[in-house]
């Protein structure tokens, strides 16, 4: 290949803009985390605002239709969700200090000793591990929606700014295609299309088929009097998002739920029964139906991913890993396609 | 009230240069069924472009994504390396057409022959177009597809033409070699 004097001028320039842009979004960091937070809100909600200006609206109205739409079932979401969700986690905290629960605990312990004695007393801390687990959940919760700037000016700029990229993202997308040069313009709309088409359908998905599984699970868990359905329910719902071991973990809180409460051997069975019900329907129902696109990641490199996630984010960052990898890898993907189609590579 | 004769001259300006695209509009076919309501929707997804002389619009073997239109200026079509013309088009002209339904290679290069704006309709806009405003978008479509299809009836039939020439060829040095 010919690297003339020009090419890599433009090639070193490129490089700096892009520390540049990486270096001010780094400072930027909370402003940053709400303008994608909003994007991906606006992006999943797209279609929806599509639908009904393709029926009766323009798309001013067509927005405010989808933000009433939106904003009932957040309502609904903080009236019946929110209070029981605070609530169970509070009740495991304290639940975790008492003495019941600490002989509980301590039987536990005993029993995994008893059939694996080379594990010492010290590394089979269940209890303090168990509160580690859930603080770093709760503090990862808090910190996605809390310390962002504050929740108020999160929950003020958030819609509002999901509301001007749902009205206007058109014109957005057309005024920054407007400004890339003559010569690659083209290629930037057509990796945009390629991108979009790929990812619109695979997050789009990933989010139903989530909120479709952690809905199940929710009333499932109600229905069969198991504590806590409300967590269990949005945590099977977020597991489900990694492939292979999201729906077994999603079962095993269930199960662990069950078992560290009242142990009831028949209930353990009719959770394990409710779980395995909701993954047939989710693999023969849901999926097809919900999920458009799959990235097709590579179980290796789900693992490692996963395992990155939790390294750098914990818990959260452990359950959003594969959605992220399979941004990432579509994007990287286009790029290099595009890039190689119009031969600049 | 007298007329402030800035302000009116912005306006006016604006007025003319949306009136002029909306000419060069209804001269392209798959436009042309369209009602003013319906050609104002088009033209805000329009992509607006400005071309120096001699500025590449797209080389030939790229891979195309839609058509151009010619607000103003005049645009060369060349084949090959060394680039033999194939046609000089000028204002309300369209090219690329075919690359709105098919994504493949443009089959010609193409060059602004003067300073050139052009107005770019894609693929991604046309499927856009028919999500959010199918009827528009349809019209658009079919329109494309009579296109389309007539120079396909067109090419059919310069086909036939050729090889009833060839034919006729071949019956002819069949006859000679008999002859000879």
């Amino acid at each position: 290949m010919n690297y003339s004097p020009a090419k890599i001028i433009k090639f070193v320039l490129l490089v700096c803009l892009l520390a540049l842009f990486f270096w001010l979004a780094s400072i930027l960091q909370s402003t940053v985390t709400i303008l994608i937070i909003s994007f991906l809100i606006a992006y999943i909600l797209d279609p929806l605002a599509s639908y009904f200006e393709r029926k009766w609206l323009n798309r001013m109205g067509a927005t405010v239709v989808v933000f009433l739409f939106i904003a009932v079932i957040i309502g609904a979401i903080f009236s019946f969700l929110l209070p029981p969700v605070l609530r169970e986690i509070q009740v495991i905290n304290n639940n975790l200090g008492t003495e019941s629960s600490m002989e509980s605990f301590q039987k536990i312990e005993l029993t995994i000793r008893s059939y694996l004695p080379f594990i010492s007393p010290e590394s089979l801390n269940i209890r303090e591990w168990i509160s580690r687990i859930l603080d770093t959940t709760f503090s990862s919760i808090i910190s996605i929606i809390g310390s962002v700037v504050s929740i108020v000016t999160t929950m003020v700029i958030i819609p509002f700014a999901v509301f001007f990229l749902l009205k206007d993202g058109r014109k957005m997308k057309k005024a920054f295609v407007s400004l890339i040069p003559n010569r690659y313009f083209e290629m930037v709309l057509n990796i945009m299309h390629k991108t979009d088409e790929q990812l619109g359908g695979y997050l789009r998905g990933q989010f139903f088929d989530a909120a479709i599984v952690g809905i199940l699970a929710t009333i499932a868990m109600w229905i069969l009097g198991v504590p806590y359905y409300s967590l269990i329910g949005i945590f099977a719902g977020l597991s489900n998002m990694i492939p292979y071991v999201g729906p077994l973990v999603g079962g095993a809180a269930g199960v662990s739920v069950v078992f560290f409460t009242n142990g009831d051997s028949q209930l353990i069975l009719l959770v394990i029964g409710a779980f395995v019900i909701i993954q047939l329907l989710d693999n023969v129902l849901i999926q097809p139906l919900v999920v458009a696109r799959s990235v097709n990641l590579h179980p290796l490199l789900i693992i490692f991913v996963v395992i990155i996630g939790g390294q750098f984010f914990g818990i959260l960052g452990m359950l959003l890993a594969v959605p992220a990898t399979g941004v990432l890898k579509v994007l990287l993907l286009e790029f290099y396609n595009g890039f190689r189609k119009y031969k600049l590579l | 009230m007298t007329e402030d004769p800035l302000w009116s001259n912005i306006f006016k300006r604006q007025k003319t240069e949306k009136e002029d695209i909306f000419t060069v509009m209804r001269k392209v076919p798959i436009f042309s069924s369209l009602d003013s309501k319906e050609l104002r929707a088009v033209e805000h997804i329009l992509h607006h472009r400005t071309y120096e002389q001699d500025e590449v619009i797209f080389k030939q073997g790229e891979p195309g994504l839609g058509m151009y239109i010619i607000e103003s200026g005049s645009v060369r079509i060349a084949l090959g390396e060394k680039q033999k013309l194939l046609a000089l088009l000028s204002r309300g002209d369209f090219f690329g057409e075919m690359a709105l339904l098919l994504e493949a290679p443009r089959t010609a290069g193409a060059v602004a022959a003067a300073p050139t704006k052009l107005l770019g309709f894609f693929q991604p806009d046309l499927f856009d177009l028919m999500s959010a405003r199918p009827e528009t978008g349809n019209k658009v479509l079919i329109r494309l597809s009579q296109m389309i299809a007539e120079r396909l009836k067109q090419t059919s039939i310069e086909n036939q033409h050729l090889r009833t020439k060839l034919n006729e060829l071949e019956d002819k040095s069949a006859h000679r070699k008999k002859i000879s």
